[in-house]
């Protein structure tokens, strides 16, 4: 696949803070790179630097598909994190102006305008002014302009937040369907099941640094080991004791087992000693989600392995 | 710079559609002209009155009188009333004065005049004209010969021949020549610099609405922020064209004197540079100004002290039409903010040029414009993006020195 974007060594301070530190990562055409991490991580602060709206202090950005140093500002769909929308100017009359902007030709963004008005629902609202509209209607007129040019590169951030459930899945289809056409995709969010759902590769930042990087699916391979949770009265020494136990995390007779990664479920559990106290048991996979909680409040679970990966 | 005309024609194209702005635009020359007229209405009333005056000659000099009385506004008729029936015929009358020329007039010097309340007040001032006629008839009586009688009857009169030759005040006839220039420059910079005010809203909304970020994702801070600059420019000019495509008509209709011929003459050129490079200054400060600011109500001292920078020159107002050559002038026309206003100001008032000053005012101010555009252009790349927030000053001057 054709790499479009590529972020080397990316750093950016605030005065003596440090936002970001040595990001690194691509965008290729035709896949949706997810950009992960918790709030305050440093997604927007990254993507804003990729736009040109913030300066790195180090660090290279390079688009591919554009001679010169210059941002291809025309190439590129941006929606930020921060929604907004002029209010009293008419739906369709901001839509062309984005439009405008980009030097898109304006019959064609005027037709595309009204296709995808009524395919989010809001046909017959291109004469309606802004400040009418309800705040998911908002988000999705920001969608329209951001796409609405045909955008080599699409950069969204935190697409999803403040959406309904319904206008969740509307805006997933829409932004699978554009990288099936062959638009590269990079998608922050801190809501790792729907992009756990969409992406192909994702890049977990936390504290400004990388600490997961890589397609879904071997991250999910490398990380989603099996746990195992017991209800029983049992001491941290027996658990800790059991084979292929990583880690044991419990809460009153609660215990949450991490086993290491290749274990047989069926084979691990028929080797359990009796002296279990065993109320209840659970097996399954950890999500991704919770790697992401994971991360997110420091417990380091999987620190060492992604060092190990990277 | 096509991103530039891009924003400005968005600029216009939003504030043309929007109501306000169109009824602002209307309203403006039609209050202007309201505030020039209708005090002129009330004034030709009183203009208007005639007063009838009733002459009772019994010295036969009536052809006189009247020749004596040609410049004012009397309605004049001879009358063989007597000085009673005077008194009562003035009980219904409305501005009308009975005046009794007879022997005795003569031999005193005293004519006696009936008028009642309704009479016109400056009446009795007025009616010293007809003295000169009776005056002669009293010379005639005492035997000169008509020559003699004529120095007489001339009496004396001091005649004010002072060095100001042809200043005849702010309205005679040449200083036209030299103040429709300057006014209509000054109106020129006002509007401008008026809907200029309006791109401290635009960036400040811009700012409040959160699209900033979304419009520069597709140009630069300098396009944008240069297309407000250029956007309501234009606007300011569509708003002076409708100004006197509304108000020039009536005032050439009302007023007798060629308007056109005296406002363009070649002066006007440099008047109309000065209120340019005026605004761009104050368009500077205001797109910066506008940037550092969450909302427009909550505008802090620093910001508002600086909004009020385009009225500094109202301060020079007074000194300068006292003396527009004077220090105060002078310094006025040195110090860029009060600089376009003193400038227009006293080169309405001035006679004589003085090319020099003018070159090294309009130096300081194209420097000046330079200057603040610089510095209005990093603290909008900052300050647009601040989302909710104000800029203290000592953020503001980060921003400069980053």
């Amino acid at each position: 696949m054709e790499t479009m974007l590529t972020v080397e060594g990316l750093g950016k301070s605030f005065k003596d803070k440090r936002i970001i530190s040595n990001i690194s990562f691509e965008v290729k055409k035709g896949e949706i790179m997810a950009l992960l991490g918790p709030n305050g991580a440093g997604k927007s602060t990254t993507i804003r630097n990729i736009m040109g709206i913030m300066y790195p202090d180090e660090g290279s950005i390079t688009f591919h598909n554009s001679a010169g140093k210059e941002i291809p500002r025309n190439k590129i769909g941006y929606l930020p994190e921060e929604r907004g929308l002029y209010k009293n100017v008419k739906v369709m009359d901001i839509l062309l102006y984005l439009a405008e902007l980009k030097d898109y030709p304006l019959d064609r963004a005027k037709e595309r305008a009204l296709d995808y008005l009524k395919k989010f629902g809001l046909e017959g609202k291109d004469k309606v002014s802004v400040e009418e509209l309800s705040k998911g209607m908002g988000q999705k007129v920001q969608f329209i302009a951001a796409i609405l040019h045909e955008p080599e590169l699409l950069i969204l951030d935190e697409p999803f937040s403040g959406l309904d459930p319904v206008s969740q899945e509307l805006f997933k289809e829409e932004i699978r369907s554009l990288a099936a056409n062959g638009t590269a995709i990079l998608l922050s969010s801190h809501q790792m099941n729907l992009v756990e759902e969409m992406a192909d590769r994702l890049f977990l930042i936390h504290r400004g640094t990388r600490v997961i990087y890589g397609p879904i699916s071997d991250v999910k391979k490398e990380y989603a080991n099996f746990k195992c949770t017991i209800n029983g009265a049992n001491s941290l020494a027996l658990l800790e004791s059991l084979p292929e136990v990583e880690r044991v995390e419990q809460t009153g007779d609660a215990a949450v087992l991490y086993l290491s990664k290749d274990i047989q479920p069926a084979v691990w559990l028929r080797n359990l000693p009796a002296a279990l106290d065993i109320q209840e048991l659970s097996i399954d996979r950890i999500s991704l989600h919770e790697i992401f909680i994971d991360i997110a409040t420091d417990k380091n679970l999987l620190k060492e392995a992604s060092e190990l990966h990277a | 710079m096509r991103n530039t005309m891009k924003v400005a024609r968005w600029e216009i194209r939003r504030n043309l559609k929007n109501k306000s702005f169109i009824i602002g635009m209307f309203l403006t020359p039609i209050i202007f002209l309201a505030f020039f007229f209708v005090p002129q209405l009330f004034s030709s009333d009183d203009e208007a009155a005639t007063t009838t005056v009733y002459v009772n000659d019994g010295l036969g000099v009536y052809e006189q009188l009247e020749a004596a009385a040609a410049n004012t506004d009397w309605q004049m008729e001879p009358t063989e009333i007597t000085e009673s029936e005077a008194e009562a015929a003035l009980g219904e009358a409305e501005d009308t004065a009975y005046v009794f020329v007879t022997e005795e007039s003569v031999e005193t010097g005293k004519v006696t005049v009936y008028t009642n309340e309704d009479t016109d007040s400056a009446f009795m001032d007025e009616v010293q004209v007809l003295s000169a006629p009776l005056q002669m008839v009293q010379i005639e009586q005492l035997g000169l010969t008509p020559e003699e009688a004529g120095v007489v009857a001339q009496g004396i009169v001091f005649e004010d021949a002072s060095v100001e030759t042809e200043e005849g005040g702010l309205f005679a006839e040449n200083m036209l020549e030299r103040v429709i220039p300057g006014a209509f420059a000054a109106v020129v910079m006002l509007s401008i610099v008026f809907t200029g005010m309006a791109i401290f809203t635009s960036a400040s909304q811009e700012k409040k609405d959160k699209i900033a970020e979304i419009i520069l994702s597709s140009l630069t801070p300098s396009d944008l922020m240069q297309g407000k600059i250029i956007g309501y420019f234009i606007l300011g000019i569509i708003q002076v064209v409708v100004f006197l495509v509304i108000a020039l008509p009536v005032l050439i209709w009302q007023i007798d004197f060629p308007v056109l011929e005296y406002l363009l003459v070649p002066e006007l050129l440099v008047l109309l540079f000065i209120a340019v490079l005026g605004y761009l200054l104050y368009a500077a400060l205001f797109v910066g100004i506008g940037a550092t600011m969450a909302d427009v109500s909550t505008a802090g001292n620093f910001q508002g002290l600086v909004m009020m920078l385009p009225f500094s020159p109202f301060l020079f107002i007074g000194p300068v039409i006292s003396d527009p050559n004077g220090f105060i002038a002078q310094l006025g026309s040195y110090i860029p903010f009060t600089s376009p206003g003193v400038l227009i100001l006293r080169l309405s008032l001035l006679e004589e040029w003085p090319w020099l000053e003018i070159i090294i005012a309009i130096a300081i101010l194209a420097v000046s414009v330079w200057v603040f555009m610089k510095l209005a252009g990093k603290v909008f790349k900052t300050g647009i993006l601040m989302y909710g927030k104000n800029a203290t000053p000592g953020e503001i001057w980060k921003w400069i020195r980053a």
